[in-house]
């Protein structure tokens, strides 16, 4: 149901993990990160109400230079399909929809200080992180010509208007609780010591999800810890979904029967009483 | 008390649930109408995608109708011959109706049609419904004799072949118009998630002209049939049955429906007839709304996109 999402591409000329434990020597020039999380492990079941985790992690920066972390949780992966509202003889009409693909179906961003501050818009958008710069893009609509002797230059049939379809998505998400950003999201707690809260609402869908902490040093990111969160059904809540998605049809048969038995039931209770 | 619900994927309170289910089954026993039509967008409301909404409710119909069918059964006021050949055009109805459902989803165009029949058929119902009986009662205010009931019945009922008895209706008609109002039904049943009796108990009375006692009990044995075939295939084809959704609806939808076949015995029949059509014109009127007022936002996520 849930296609596993790829693993995001992996910036380059970046320093990939830091040492799990530094020694009691710290010789390392450049500064490193390291996290962890409360729990990697997501149990959906029939009291579900979304989940609350806790990132926590600490910087060891040798330097005198300041030092921002940056939180990317990234749900899987779902195709979202959006419509425009148009106006036609007076009537508000939905238009042919369009399909973006490469949406993740949670986002969270969270950071020490507002993104623009730690970085510009070319690292950001390299590197896919902030709501302005989640890889979304709708390959339907898109063909790629050559123009005035350019080769391969991607047209969108949305035309002018692809970036009020693309913030669209993210304002919708964002509306749904899916899509968040918190500039002020990851607090250091004590020099080098810092904790960042992660709140799964229940509308999240099960899967993989991915969380990338990033540490930014002069508008360059030089450190990243990943780790992924899997959310999962368990339980009735597991067997129900596999039932309704593996057998349809007997699953929609026992409903009916179930139906009726109450309807029975309810009339045989009330007659006696 | 929140419950996780598997198929809709959203957690939502179950006393509220519970509530909402004993009180369209309570108006659902009273008028002898499914109550879909009530309960799709409060569902929607709470958040339940509208794909699972319909589905899931059409499963609660199935509850709520069995338990008055039995009910009404007992007093045999259902027609059980006119009620078959009904949910048999119910049936093909339903295959037909979940079919057009899917391609509209998949076009975005599901909300346009949902909301351009709900305020196309429960508005014109209800202004018809709500205009005849109040004429209705005004006369009998102004201690007018009532009027007789139009004996003659429309000509073309006569003129079509394969003509049928249904001695508990009174009628001696074709099956073709009985048969065509059950695919109707059946059609609005997978779109709208109703069961259709807004338009089957009007029709029976109006164009049918059955035996009045019978009308609400035969409509909700149609209405029990053509739910349960839109059920199977809403699950079948499209995986939006959620059976902890409906489970908490029809537990308090069958309690409700049988205290409101009981209570539907002290109300005048057209004070009860006037009070439908307010209900049916006033919903029709607010789903309709979405269509001519400014949307806030110009944009929106259209369902099926997921997973």
């Amino acid at each position: 149901m849930i296609p596993p999402s790829p693993p995001p591409p992996e910036p380059p000329a970046l320093i990939q993990s830091a040492p799990e434990l530094p020694g009691p020597v710290v010789v390392a020039q450049t500064p490193t990160i390291s996290a962890a999380l409360t729990n990697t492990e997501i149990e959906v079941d029939s009291s579900y109400a979304g989940a609350s985790l806790v990132l926590y992690g600490a910087v060891f920066n040798p330097g005198d230079d300041p030092a921002d972390v940056v939180l990317v949780v990234r749900g899987p992966e779902r195709p979202v399909r959006l419509v425009r509202k148009v106006r036609v003889a007076g009537l508000w009409l939905n238009s042919r929809p369009v399909v973006f693909e490469g949406a993740p179906a949670f986002y969270v961003m969270a950071s020490t200080r507002p993104l623009s501050e730690i970085a510009g818009f070319g690292v950001l958008r390299r590197m896919g992180v902030g709501l302005d710069h989640i890889r979304i893009d709708a390959p339907d609509e898109q063909r790629t010509v050559n123009l005035y002797g350019v080769r391969d230059v991607v047209i969108s049939r949305l035309g002018d208007d692809y970036l009020d379809w693309r913030r669209a998505v993210i304002r919708l998400k964002e509306a749904d609780g899916l899509y968040r950003a918190d500039p002020s999201g990851v607090r250091f707690v004590d020099p080098g010591l810092f904790r960042a809260e992660i709140v799964l609402p229940p509308e999240a869908p099960t899967g993989e999800y991915q969380t990338e902490v990033w540490l930014f040093q002069n508008g360059q990111a030089i450190s990243v810890r990943r780790n992924t969160i899997q959310v999962r059904r368990v339980g009735f809540e597991r067997w129900i979904h596999n039932f309704a998605f593996l057998q349809p049809w007997l699953y929609g048969l026992v409903s009916v029967l179930l139906a009726g038995f109450t309807g029975w039931a309810a009339s045989r209770w009330f007659r006696r009483t | 008390m929140d419950v996780y619900l598997p198929i809709a994927e959203v957690s939502v309170n179950a006393p509220i649930l519970l509530a909402l289910g004993a009180l369209v089954g309570f108006i659902s026993g009273l008028f002898g109408i499914g109550g879909g039509f009530l309960m799709a967008p409060v569902l929607v409301f709470m958040g339940i995608p509208p794909a699972v909404a319909v589905a899931s409710q059409a499963n609660h119909v199935v509850a709520s109708s069995t338990s008055s069918v039995l009910t009404y059964s007992k007093v045999g006021s259902v027609d059980y011959r006119m009620g078959g050949i009904m949910a048999i055009g119910g049936a093909v109805g339903a295959l037909f109706g979940v079919e057009l459902f899917r391609i509209l989803r998949l076009l975005g165009q599901a909300d346009l049609v949902v909301a351009v029949s709900y305020l196309l058929l429960l508005g014109s119902i209800g202004a018809l419904t709500l205009k005849e009986s109040l004429t209705t009662i005004l006369a009998r205010r102004r201690g007018a004799p009532p009027k007789r009931e139009p004996t003659r019945r429309p000509l073309w009922l006569y003129g079509l072949p394969f003509r049928m008895r249904f001695p508990r209706s009174g009628l001696y008609i074709s099956a073709i118009p009985p048969l065509a109002l059950g695919v109707f039904a059946g059609i609005l049943s997978a779109i709208m998630g109703v069961g259709g009796g807004f338009i089957l108990v009007p029709a029976m009375v109006y164009v049918l002209r059955m035996r009045a006692a019978v009308v609400v009990g035969t409509s909700l044995l149609q209405i029990l049939i053509t739910t349960a075939v839109t059920t199977v295939l809403q699950a079948g084809r499209n995986q939006t049955v959620d059976i902890v959704l409906s489970t908490l609806l029809m537990v308090g939808g069958v309690l409700g429906a049988q205290y409101g076949a009981k209570a539907s015995a002290r109300f005048r029949a057209d004070e009860m007839r006037a009070a439908l059509g307010l209900l049916i014109l006033l919903v029709g009127l607010q789903m309709g709304l979405s269509l001519f007022l400014r949307p806030d936002d110009p944009f929106a996520l259209a369902p099926g996109g997921g997973g």
